[in-house]
């Protein structure tokens, strides 16, 4: 059962949420759906449930719109990042409820209230849930009709550690029985471990549609650092197609697509000094941030990779 | 916490894309009405709302028979009128947990999850009313049936002295529990209308109790002639045995109640269908 994103786009008046959106959630594998704060994949999870309407595009849940379905929560199940919960009812309540639109069994309500390991607080109104409690009961909600599908919007958030590992193992597990998992994070790190397929989001654009393999390999090229009194000339020797340089200090160049040893072939045939010649490798966290730069809605002053400064 | 399992399979069955259900699974009209019947009995604030209703129909009742003098003109001297004076607080509490049982999950943000469950909307709205309505008017009618002897076991010597079977009394008490249904299901509506609980008792009180206060002021004989066919007005020819003669006949106040709860749920579904949860 795939979700198919095309040319998805949605405007709150004149802030522009999602922009164009293109892209297919397929089966049997966790597709991570990555982007800063404020990247649009909250407003993207709802448009596939209908609960927002795009301005334009589409979105369909095995072929079809998900409000066509008969079972709605049997293709998709979903948790979302806004409290979804009425807080004066009891865990237990609130997933019946839920159960009986469709048909479902109580004790298929009383399977998943144990599974997300809720039973001893089921009875309890869910206003008094921890974070961890609701991100559980909200677990337990989506996964309540059995669904083909499951979309979680940031689901570690407010989990404790051994939460955090139980959704990772949970996710995996779901993905090899054959269903469709789109799990949304702003952390790399996070996807890196989860997720097998990426698609990375920034400003409400797609960034990239990618596998976590492919990113790291597409990352992890070297990065020459290079300090130099005749940095601008070096520059300028160094030029070529494939080839990037970078500077965050007058003197010092980031280089990309050459090779240590080149650049200090280079330098030596042409007479320019060289202080520093170090290489080293971009961290996943430092390719995605580099990705989605300019995409972050709000910067943190002093935060992240310095301004550029001309060599 | 314990460290849980995860979920095996149920008997749904995944990744069957469960059309028509693998599992029987499929949204209906009848497990939405037991959804909403299930959610509106899971909250106290119904029990407690509802509890109120009973007590002062009742305990008013009970009081203004025990205290009944025959003292001319001015009160009320309706045998249904007078016992049932306490059924008014009903016709406030239950618009009010109309209001909430619509309103209610868009201020705790249940309303994602029933749109999620019924992304087609409208049977949650019709459910709603469907639900409270019925229990309103179940409500309100074994209280009137229950409050009238109760409160005219007092009254023997009186002129307004009535059993059930007097001309107009059987009917007085039908068209109570009606009406104060018609009112709650109104509530439902704007609840779902404005989405806002305080927004919407607002909208309640202003446009049903202070505008048809404040109306007959204006020198237009037509806006009195009209305030009267507001809910709450239409409800005085519905709860008498003998309506007044100056009075909105009690087949023409009904059907103006059906009107404007009708004209709620119309406004209420057309939001529901157009705008985002
Ligand atoms: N209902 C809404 N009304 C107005 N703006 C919204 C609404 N929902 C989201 N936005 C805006 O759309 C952008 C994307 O938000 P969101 O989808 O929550 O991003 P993310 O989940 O990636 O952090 C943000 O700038 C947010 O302020
Ligand atoms: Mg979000």
């Amino acid at each position: 059962m795939t979700i198919e994103v095309r040319g998805l786009t949605k405007r709150y008046g004149e802030k522009t949420a999602v922009d164009d959106l293109t892209f297919t959630v397929r089966p049997g594998t966790v597709t991570g759906f990555l982007g800063p704060n404020g990247a649009g994949k909250s407003t993207t999870m709802r448009l596939i449930v209908g609960l927002d309407a795009p301005t334009s595009g589409s979105v369909t849940v095995n072929g079809r719109h998900y409000a066509r379905h008969p079972a709605p929560l049997a293709e998709v199940g979903t948790l979302l990042e806004a409290r979804s919960v009425h807080t004066g009812r009891s865990a237990y309540k609130h997933l019946l409820a839920l159960a009986l639109t469709h048909g479902i069994p109580r004790g298929r309500v009383a399977e998943v209230i144990e599974a997300v390991g809720l039973a001893g607080a089921a009875r309890k109104r869910a206003g008094g849930f921890s974070l961890g409690m609701g991100q559980r009961l909200g677990i337990a909600a989506a996964l309540l009709a059995d669904p083909a599908a499951v979309v979680l919007d940031e689901p570690v958030n407010g989990l404790d550690p051994e939460g955090v590992r139980w959704i990772r193992t949970l996710l995996k597990e779901l993905a090899a029985q054959g269903r469709t998992v789109f799990v949304s994070s702003h952390l790399m790190s996070e996807m890196a471990l989860t997720a097998e397929r990426l698609v990375i989001v920034g400003r409400g654009r797609l960034l990239a549609d990618t596998t976590v393999a492919e990113f790291v390999r597409s990352a992890g090229h070297d990065e020459v650092s290079v300090t130099s009194p005749e940095a601008g000339r070096l520059r300028e020797l160094l030029a070529g197609p494939g080839v990037e340089v970078a500077s965050d200090a007058p003197g010092v160049l980031r280089v990309r697509g050459v090779g240590a040893e080149d650049i200090g072939l280079t330098a030596a045939a042409h007479g320019v000094p060289l202080f520093e010649l170090t290489p080293h490798r971009v961290s996943l966290e430092e390719a995605f941030m580099e990705l989605t730069r300019d995409a972050v809605e709000y910067h943190a002053h002093g935060a992240g990779r310095p301004a550029e400064v001309a060599a | 916490m314990s460290a849980p399992s995860p979920v095996a399979p149920g008997p749904g069955g995944a990744g069957t894309g469960a059309r028509g259900g693998a599992g029987g699974y499929r949204v209906t009209y009848p497990g939405v009405l037991r959804s909403e019947w299930s959610k509106l009995w899971s909250l106290r604030s119904t029990w407690y709302s509802l509890a109120a209703v009973v007590v002062l129909a009742v305990g008013l009742g009970v009081a203004v028979g025990a205290t009944f003098t025959d003292g001319g003109g001015d009160g009320p001297q309706d045998p249904v009128e007078v016992t049932l004076l306490g059924l008014n607080f009903g016709l406030l509490i239950l618009p009010v947990l109309g209001i909430l049982t619509t309103a209610g999950e868009w201020s705790t943000g249940m309303v994602r999850s029933t749109m999620a469950a019924v992304p087609r909307r409208l049977p949650v709205l019709w459910a709603k009313a469907a639900v409270f309505g019925a229990v309103s008017f179940v409500l309100m009618l074994a209280t009137a049936l229950a409050t009238f002897p109760l409160a005219q076991a007092f009254l023997a010597d009186t002129p307004i002295a009535a059993g059930l079977g007097d001309p107009g009394v059987a009917r007085a008490l039908l068209t109570t529990a009606v009406g104060a249904a018609l009112i709650a299901v109104l509530g439902v509506a704007v609840g779902a209308l404005l989405r806002s609980t305080p927004a919407s008792i607002g909208a309640f009180v202003g446009v049903l109790m202070v505008v048809p206060n404040v109306a007959p002021l204006l020198p237009y004989g037509w806006v009195e002639d009209a305030v009267a066919y507001t809910p709450l007005a239409a409800m005085q020819p519905l709860a008498a045995a003998h309506p007044a003669p100056d009075l909105p006949g009690v087949g023409a106040a009904l059907v103006s109640m059906a009107v404007w709860t009708a004209a709620g749920l119309a406004a209420a579904a057309l939001r529901l269908r157009r705008s985002d949860v």
